[in-house]
C-alpha cells in the first residue's frame, strides 16, 4: 500500500503556467542582446554563388552577417549550409544579426533579394533518389559515393549493393518466409504510406546564448528536451571543453521529440563571434521550414495466416524518407512491425533514404505510428477475410513476455494481451452500434520503452523539507512525479518536497526527456536517492534516540520508534543537527561527505602599527601582521583570503564602523555615503603568517554525513508499453468526411504514479494520433517547397474537432520501473492512424492504405468502388 | 515575422481617410487587419502607408433605414453575429458571420474588410450575393452603389477602386415565407470555406417563388448559381428536384485547386452543399 | 511613435515603431511576457488578450491600433496569491501540460464565461476553436471550463 504515489496530484509547476509567470526562452531579455534572423534557401539544392553582405549591413541596426565559413576555424553551427551548399528548401545559408528584430528582418529581406544561387539537381522522392543515376542529395556524399557503391547489404540471403542515396539499411530475418507463405491459407499483400508530420509544439524553437566572462564559458538558455546532450554537442561544435558550456533548460513549450537540439550550437557560435548575447527564435514559418519533423514512410507488407488465424509468415520492405541527413527511425519501425505478433518466419528490410528535404527528427514514438498503421491495417484485412473477430485474431497471435522481437531480443514484461482483452470486453466494443456511415476501428500499438542512465540527489533543509535536484527537463509533469516518489520513500507529505531542475553546471546527469523514459529512469534514481537520504536520517535519529534504525519510522514530520510517539525527533531537528553552525554532529560542508569532528579551536595574533595625529585625533594604520593557526591549509590561497578579509573587517570594527540610529529609531548610517567600510585606499599593507597545528580530529570516517543522498543508475531494461484504441466513426458518403464520434484509449501504464498526468499523456497522444489518421501531412511541391507551413495550412486537431474520449488504464506492473510504472508518452499516439483507417473501412467499405484519410481521398476511394461495383 | 516599415495614419472621418488615400502614394486601408496584417508580416505586401479606418465611428454599427438594413463597413463579424437586428432582418448574414474563423477573429475582422479583400474562400461573399445586398462606396467623385453580383471582380479584387472606401452594406428586407441558410465546409486548419453555400428560397402556395444561391470557395470569385436557381423556381422543392438542381451548382465554373481539394472535388462539394443548403433554407421557410 | 494604452488598469507608454504588434509591445516593451508568441498569424490563440473588453489575438493587432485603448492580459487575472477561478480550475482539472498555450486559453475561457456562464460542451469546443493546444487533447481543458463555470456560479 502506498501513501503518496498513485494519488492524483496537482502539477507543482502549474502555478507559473496559469498565471503567465513561467519563463520560456523567448521571455528572456539580456542587456545588449542581438537578434538573429536566418536567410533560408528557396531551393531544395543549390550553392550560394554570391552573398552581398553589404545589402544587409546597409540596414540601420544590422551589425553582422554570418555564414558557416565566417565562424572561427573548426567551429560549426551544426545548422548553416556548409560551403554555401543548401540541401533543402529552408536550409539556412546565412544569419543576420541586428540590434532589433525589425532590423534583422529587414536585413534578411534585402539580402534575400540580392543573394544568388547556382541551382543544383535535387531529388525529393525516396524512390527516385534510389534509382541509378539519380542526383546525389549532398555533394559532399560524392567522395563517399565510390565506397558506398561497393558497400553491400545483406538482403534476402544474398549480398546486394546499397542503392544510391541510401543512408542506412537494416535487415531482420527469422525462419524461412517462403516456406511460411506455403503453409498459409491466406496471403495478404498491401503497401501502406504515411506522411511527414510536424511536431507542432506551441512554442517555436528558441535559444539565447551569452558569454560568461568570469567563467570564460558560453551559457545557453534554450527550449530543449535534453540539456546534457545540448551541452556536449555545443562543446563539440565550439571545440570547447564541456566545463565551459553551461546549458540552462528553460520551461519548454512542447517538444514531442522535436527539441533535442537545433539552434543551440548556432546561437553559441554567434555569441562567441559577436561577444554579445544572441537570441535566435524561429518564426512559426521558419520552424516548419527548417526544424526536424517526423518522416514519411512507405511500407510494403505481405503476411500469411493459417485458416485458424495463426500467423505463419511476415515479409516487409520499409522505406523512410530521411530528408537531407541520416537519422530516420527505420530500425524501430522494423522491430515493431515484426514484433507485435508471433511469427515463425519473417524477413524485414528497412531503408533510410536521403532526399533534399529537411532532416528528420523524432516525433512521439518515432517509427511506431508508421509501422503500426501497416500491421494493424493488415490484421483487420486478414480478420475480415478469415471472418474472424479482429480482436480475437490479434489475441491469437500477440507476443508475450519473452517472445523474440525481430532483432532477436526478448520482450520484457508486457501488457499487450491485457490491453487487447480490456478492449474485447469493453462495452463499446461489445455493443457496436450500426447506422448509416457509422463504423468502428481497433488497433493496438506498443513501444519498447526508452532506457538511459540517470542520477538524482536529495538534500534536507534545516526546516525538515527536502529538495530533489535533477538534471532532467520537465515538460509533462514529471517533476511532480519525482516529488511523489521522493515523498513516498521519505515518508513525508508531497508538499514537503521541492523539485529543483538545475542547469548542467549544477545538476546530476539525466538523459533526454524523450522515449517515454523519464519516470522510468529518473524515477528509480530519485527513489534510490530518497532511500539513501532516509537511511542517513534514520541513522542520525537512531543515535539521538538510542534506538536501532530498523525500529524507526518516519511519520508526521518526526522520526519515531515504531508504534510510539514517546520517543521521537523532528526531521527538522535531524537536519539542523547535520547542518548548522556549532552543530553537535557535522558541518554541512564536506568533501566526499566529510564528518563533523569535535570543535578544533583556532587562534590568530595580529600586529598593528599606527600613527596618531594628535591635532586631528586621527589614527592611521601603517602596517599590519596577521598570524593565525589554521591547522592545515588545504587550499592556502583560500585560507589567506579568509585571514586578510577578516582582519580588514577588524579594522572596521576598530576604527570605522557603527550603525547609528536617531532617537526615533531611524537608521542614519544607511548606504556607503554614511556607513564607512574599509576601502582600498584606506587599508594598510598586511602580512599573513600561517601556523599549522594539526587538528587531532581531522579525519575521514565522520560520525554523520550531511543528509545528501545520491541515486545513480545505469540504463534499466526497457518495459514495453501497449495501447489499444477503439474508434467509432461516421462517414459522410457525399463529402468523404469521416467524423470520429467516439474514442476509447486503453493502455497498459504499468502503474500510474500520478493518474491525471498519465491520463493527460493518453489523451494528448491519442489526439495526436487523430492528426495522423485524418488531418496531418507536410506537403512539398515539385520544387521541394513546403506548401503546408503554419496552422493556416497544416491542420492540427482543434477543440472543436476532437471527439469525446474515454481512457482505460490497464496496469501490468513493470519489473523495472518505480512502483511498476512504465513509460506512457509514446504508446497512445501509435495505434490511432490504424484504428481510424480500420473504422473507416468498417463504415464505408473502402480500405485506405495511406494516411491521412482526408475527405478528398476517401471520396475518391468511395467513387472508385462505385465504379467497380 | 515583422512587416516592413510604413507610416501609420488614423483618420477620424471618412473624408479625412479619402484625402489621405488620394495624397499618399502606396497606401493601404486597414480595417480589422486580419487579412492585411498576416500578408504584411510575411512581406507579401509592404505598403508605405497604412490608413487605419477602424477608428471611424461612422463606419461602425447596424441600423435600419426604412425597409433596409444598413451595416457599417467597419462592423465586426461578432457585432453582426450577435445583433438582434441582423438576426431578425438578415439571419443569413448573422449565420454567415458566426461561421467565420474563431471568436478572436470575429471580434476584430470586419465585413467591409472581408468584402473588399475578396478572398475567394471568404464567407460573406456567398451571403451578400444571396441576399442581393448593395454596397455603398465613396470616392473623389462622390458616392455610388455596387450590386453584390457586380462587386467581386476576380481573385482578391473587387469593384471598389483604389481611391474609394466601402462605407456600408444595405440589405432589403425579405418577404415572409423566405428561408435562408449558410452551410460551409471549413478548411481543417484555416477555417476558410473550401466551399460555402448561401441559399435563400421563398415559398408561395407550396411552390418556390424565388431562389438565390450564392457560392463561395469554388471559383476565383463567389458567384450566383443561376442554373440551380432556375431549376428550383416553380417547383415544389421536393428532395429529388433539389438534388437534381444542385447538380448544376458548379456549372461553367473553373474550380480552384489547392492541397486540400482538387477542382473536381471542390465542384462535387459545391453540389453537395448546395443541396444541403437549399434543404435547410426550405425547412426554415416552412417555419417562417 | 509613442503609444499610450491602459494595460491591466494602469496607463503605460511605449516608443514603438508602427509595424510592431500589440503582442510585441506587451512582451518586449512592457515586460508582460505571459501572452505567448506562437504562430504570429492569428491561428493559435496563444497571444489572446482583451482589447476594450473584446478577446483578440494580440499578434494581429498593431500596437498603433491599441493606442488610447484598454488592454487586459493574463497577468491581470490573479489578485496577488488569489487565483482567478479559471486558473484554479485549470490546475485542479489537470488542464496544463507544457503551458505555452495556457495563458491564452485562460483568457479565452474567462472571456467565454463572461458571455455564457454555463456553456454546453459544444459551445465550449466552438468557443475554444481559436486556441490550439498540442499536449492535452483538450478534454481536460473542457473539464476545466466546466469546473470554472461551477466555481463562478457558486461564488
Amino acid at each position: 500500500m502506498t501513501a503518496v504515489v498513485g494519488k492524483p496530484t496537482k502539477r507543482i509547476e502549474g502555478l507559473g503556467k496559469v498565471t503567465g509567470s513561467a519563463r520560456y526562452t523567448e521571455d528572456l531579455q539580456l542587456p545588449g542582446m542581438l537578434h538573429a534572423r536566418l536567410l533560408l534557401s528557396p531551393h531544395p539544392h543549390a550553392r550560394v554563388t554570391r552573398l552581398p553582405k553589404a545589402a544587409a549591413l546597409g540596414v540601420p541596426g544590422v551589425v553582422n552577417v554570418v555564414t558557416e565559413e565566417d565562424l572561427p576555424e573548426g567551429v560549426s553551427s551544426n545548422l548553416l549550409a556548409r560551403h554555401g551548399e543548401a540541401l533543402y528548401s529552408g536550409h539556412p545559408v546565412a544569419v543576420v544579426l541586428a540590434e532589433a528584430e525589425s532590423a534583422a528582418a529587414d536585413g534578411v529581406e534585402r539580402l534575400g533579394a540580392e543573394v544568388e544561387y547556382e541551382v543544383l539537381p535535387a531529388v525529393l522522392d525516396p524512390r527516385e533518389a534510389m534509382r541509378d543515376g539519380a542526383p546525389l542529395v549532398r555533394r559532399d556524399a560524392e567522395d563517399d559515393e565510390e565506397a558506398a557503391a561497393h558497400s553491400t547489404v545483406d538482403v534476402k540471403g544474398g549480398k546486394e549493393t546499397k542503392p544510391r542515396n541510401v543512408a542506412n539499411t537494416y535487415t531482420f530475418r527469422r525462419g524461412d518466409v517462403e516456406l511460411g507463405f506455403k503453409e498459409a491459407a491466406l496471403v495478404v499483400e498491401h503497401t501502406y504510406a504515411t506522411g511527414r508530420l510536424h511536431q507542432s509544439y506551441m512554442e517555436p524553437h528558441a535559444t539565447v546564448a551569452t558569454l560568461d566572462p568570469v567563467m570564460q564559458a558560453v551559457v545557453v538558455y534554450t527550449s530543449t528536451q535534453a540539456q546534457f546532450y545540448v551541452k556536449a554537442q555545443v562543446a563539440k561544435a565550439l571545440r570547447y571543453p564541456e566545463s565551459r558550456v553551461k546549458v540552462v533548460a528553460m520551461t519548454v513549450g512542447g517538444a514531442f521529440g522535436g527539441k533535442f537540439m537545433l539552434l543551440e550550437p548556432l546561437a553559441a557560435a554567434l555569441a562567441v563571434v559577436t561577444k554579445r548575447p544572441v537570441r535566435v527564435v524561429l518564426t512559426r514559418r521558419e520552424d516548419f521550414l527548417m526544424s526536424t519533423p517526423g518522416p514519411e514512410a512507405e511500407i510494403w507488407l505481405r503476411t500469411g495466416v493459417k485458416r485458424d488465424g495463426t500467423l505463419v509468415a511476415l515479409q516487409a520492405k520499409i522505406v523512410f524518407d530521411a530528408g537531407a541527413e541520416p537519422g530516420a527511425p527505420a530500425s524501430i519501425a522494423a522491430v515493431l512491425l515484426g514484433g507485435y505478433y508471433k511469427t515463425p518466419n519473417l524477413l524485414i528490410e528497412a531503408l533510410e533514404v536521403l532526399t533534399n528535404k529537411p532532416p528528420n527528427g523524432a516525433y512521439r514514438a518515432p517509427g511506431a505510428p508508421q509501422a503500426t498503421f501497416a500491421i494493424e491495417s493488415q490484421m483487420n484485412i486478414m480478420a475480415e477475410q478469415l471472418r474472424m473477430d479482429p480482436v480475437e485474431l490479434r489475441l491469437r497471435n500477440c507476443s508475450g513476455t519473452g517472445d523474440p522481437m525481430p532483432n532477436g531480443r526478448p520482450w520484457n514484461r508486457m501488457g499487450m494481451r491485457q490491453v487487447l482483452e480490456a478492449l474485447r470486453d469493453h462495452p463499446k466494443y461489445r455493443h457496436r452500434e450500426r447506422g448509416e456511415g457509422i463504423g468502428y476501428g481497433v488497433a493496438v500499438g506498443g513501444w519498447t520503452g526508452g532506457v538511459e542512465s540517470a542520477s538524482a540527489c536529495i538534500r534536507a533543509n534545516t526546516d525538515g523539507t527536502f529538495q530533489v535536484v535533477l538534471g532532467m527537463v520537465d515538460i509533462t509533469g514529471t517533476a511532480t512525479t519525482m516529488a511523489l516518489i521522493a515523498a513516498e520513500v521519505l515518508g513525508v507529505p508531497v508538499d514537503q518536497v521541492q523539485v529543483v531542475i538545475a542547469d548542467t553546471d549544477q545538476a546530476p546527469y539525466a538523459g533526454a526527456s524523450g522515449g517515454s523514459k523519464i519516470t522510468y529512469t529518473v524515477g528509480p534514481a530519485v527513489k534510490a536517492a530518497a532511500e539513501d537520504a532516509r537511511r542517513q536520517i534514520l541513522a542520525i535519529a537512531a543515535a539521538e534516540l538510542e534506538a536501532r534504525p530498523d525500529d524507526l519510522e518516519i511519520a508526521e514530520g518526526q522520526v519515531r520508534v515504531k508504534g510510539t510517539s514517546q520517543k521521537q525527533i523532528a526531521l527538522a531537528e535531524i537536519a539542523r543537527k547535520s547542518m548548522s553552525f556549532g552543530a553537535k554532529y557535522a558541518p554541512v560542508y564536506g568533501n566526499g561527505n566529510l564528518p563533523s569532528p569535535k570543535g578544533s579551536p583556532g587562534f590568530a595574533a595580529h600586529l598593528t602599527k599606527v600613527r596618531v595625529d594628535r591635532e586631528t585625533g586621527e589614527a592611521q594604520i601603517l602596517d599590519y601582521v596577521v598570524i593565525q593557526d589554521v591547522g592545515f591549509a588545504i587550499n592556502p590561497p583560500a585560507v589567506e583570503g579568509q585571514m586578510r578579509g577578516g582582519a580588514v573587517q577588524g579594522i572596521g570594527w576598530g576604527l570605522l564602523e557603527a550603525m547609528t540610529y536617531d532617537d526615533q529609531g531611524t537608521l542614519l548610517t544607511w548606504g556607503f555615503t554614511e556607513y564607512p567600510i574599509p576601502k582600498a585606499s584606506t587599508t594598510p599593507p598586511m602580512e599573513t603568517v600561517m601556523v599549522e597545528v594539526a587538528s587531532e580530529f581531522m579525519s575521514f570516517g565522520a560520525k554523520y554525513a550531511p543528509v545528501y543522498g545520491n541515486g545513480n543508475l545505469p540504463s534499466p531494461k526497457g518495459s514495453p508499453g501497449f495501447a489499444a484504441h477503439l474508434t467509432k466513426v461516421r462517414v459522410d458518403r457525399e463529402t468523404g468526411e469521416a467524423q470520429i464520434l467516439d474514442y476509447v484509449v486503453i493502455q497498459d501504464v504499468g502503474f500510474a504514479i500520478n493518474p491525471p498526468a498519465v491520463e493527460g499523456q493518453m489523451r494528448g497522444g491519442a489526439v495526436q494520433g487523430i492528426g495522423w489518421g485524418l488531418l496531418e501531412a507536410m506537403t512539398y511541391d515539385d520544387q521541394g517547397t513546403l506548401l503546408t507551413w503554419g496552422f493556416t495550412e497544416y491542420p492540427i486537431p482543434k477543440a472543436s474537432t476532437t471527439p469525446p474520449m474515454e481512457t482505460v488504464m490497464v496496469e501490468v506492473a513493470s519489473e523495472f520501473g518505480p512502483f511498476g510504472a512504465k513509460g506512457v508518452g509514446e504508446p497512445p499516439v501509435i495505434p490511432g492512424g490504424a484504428a481510424i483507417a480500420n473504422a473507416i473501412a468498417d463504415a464505408a467499405g473502402v480500405r485506405l492504405t495511406s494516411l491521412p484519410v482526408t475527405p478528398r481521398r476517401l471520396l475518391e476511394a468511395l467513387r472508385e468502388r462505385e465504379k467497380v461495383s | 515575422m515583422i512587416p516592413a516599415a510604413f507610416d501609420y495614419h488614423a483618420p477620424a472621418s471618412v473624408d479625412e481617410a479619402l484625402r489621405l488615400l488620394r495624397s499618399l502614394p502606396d497606401a493601404k486601408l486597414l480595417a480589422g487587419g486580419h487579412s492585411l496584417l498576416p500578408m504584411m508580416k510575411l512581406r507579401v505586401v509592404s505598403p508605405g502607408h497604412v490608413i487605419d479606418i477602424g477608428r471611424i465611428q461612422a463606419l461602425c454599427g447596424v441600423r435600419e433605414d426604412g425597409r433596409a438594413l444598413v451595416i457599417g463597413a467597419m462592423t465586426t463579424h461578432w457585432a453582426i453575429e450577435s445583433s438582434p437586428l441582423v438576426r431578425a432582418r438578415a439571419p443569413l448574414l448573422a449565420e454567415c458571420a458566426s461561421r467565420i474563423g474563431d471568436i478572436q477573429v470575429r471580434n476584430v475582422g470586419t465585413i467591409g474588410g472581408s468584402l473588399v479583400h475578396a478572398d475567394p474562400a471568404a464567407d460573406y461573399p456567398a451571403a451578400v450575393l444571396a441576399v442581393e445586398a448593395e454596397m455603398t462606396v465613396v470616392g473623389a467623385e462622390g458616392r455610388r452603389t455596387i450590386r453584390a453580383r457586380d462587386f467581386f471582380t476576380g481573385v482578391l479584387s473587387s469593384a471598389v477602386r483604389a481611391d474609394e472606401i466601402l462605407t456600408e452594406i444595405r440589405v432589403s428586407a425579405l418577404p415572409p415565407g423566405t428561408g435562408q441558410a449558410y452551410l460551409k465546409f471549413p478548411h481543417p486548419a484555416s477555417g476558410f470555406a473550401v466551399v460555402g453555400v448561401a441559399a435563400v428560397v421563398r415559398l408561395r402556395g407550396g411552390r418556390c417563388e424565388d431562389a438565390r444561391i450564392g457560392v463561395t470557395g469554388v471559383g476565383p470569385t463567389a458567384y450566383r448559381a443561376e442554373a440551380v436557381e432556375k431549376a428550383l423556381v416553380g417547383t415544389t422543392l421536393d428532395d429529388r428536384t433539389i438534388a437534381a438542381a444542385a447538380e448544376h451548382a458548379a456549372d461553367g465554373v473553373e474550380a480552384n485547386e489547392d492541397l486540400f481539394a482538387t477542382p473536381d472535388y471542390r465542384a462535387h462539394l459545391a453540389r453537395v452543399f448546395t443541396k444541403r443548403a437549399v434543404r435547410a433554407a426550405l425547412e426554415r421557410a416552412g417555419r417562417a | 511613435m509613442i503609444i499610450r494604452l491602459k494595460v491591466n488598469g494602469e496607463w503605460r507608454q511605449a516608443d514603438v515603431w508602427p509595424g510592431a504588434s500589440l503582442l510585441h509591445v506587451l512582451r518586449e516593451h512592457l515586460g508582460l511576457v505571459g501572452s505567448k508568441n506562437a504562430c504570429e498569424q492569428g491561428e493559435c490563440g496563444s497571444c489572446s488578450v482583451w482589447l476594450d473588453g473584446d478577446l483578440v489575438c494580440s499578434c494581429l493587432v498593431l500596437a498603433a491600433q491599441a493606442h488610447e485603448r484598454e488592454v487586459q492580459t493574463v497577468e491581470s487575472l490573479a489578485e496577488g496569491p488569489r487565483l482567478h477561478p479559471v486558473q484554479e480550475a485549470f490546475l485542479e482539472a489537470g488542464a496544463v501540460q507544457c503551458g505555452f498555450c495556457t495563458p491564452g486559453l485562460i483568457v479565452a475561457v474567462a472571456d467565454l464565461l463572461q458571455h455564457d456562464p454555463a456553456p454546453s460542451e459544444l459551445t465550449i469546443r466552438e468557443a475554444l476553436a481559436g486556441n490550439l493546444c498540442r499536449c492535452t487533447g483538450y478534454a481536460k481543458i473542457i473539464d476545466a471550463v466546466k469546473l470554472a463555470a461551477q466555481k463562478m456560479g457558486n461564488a
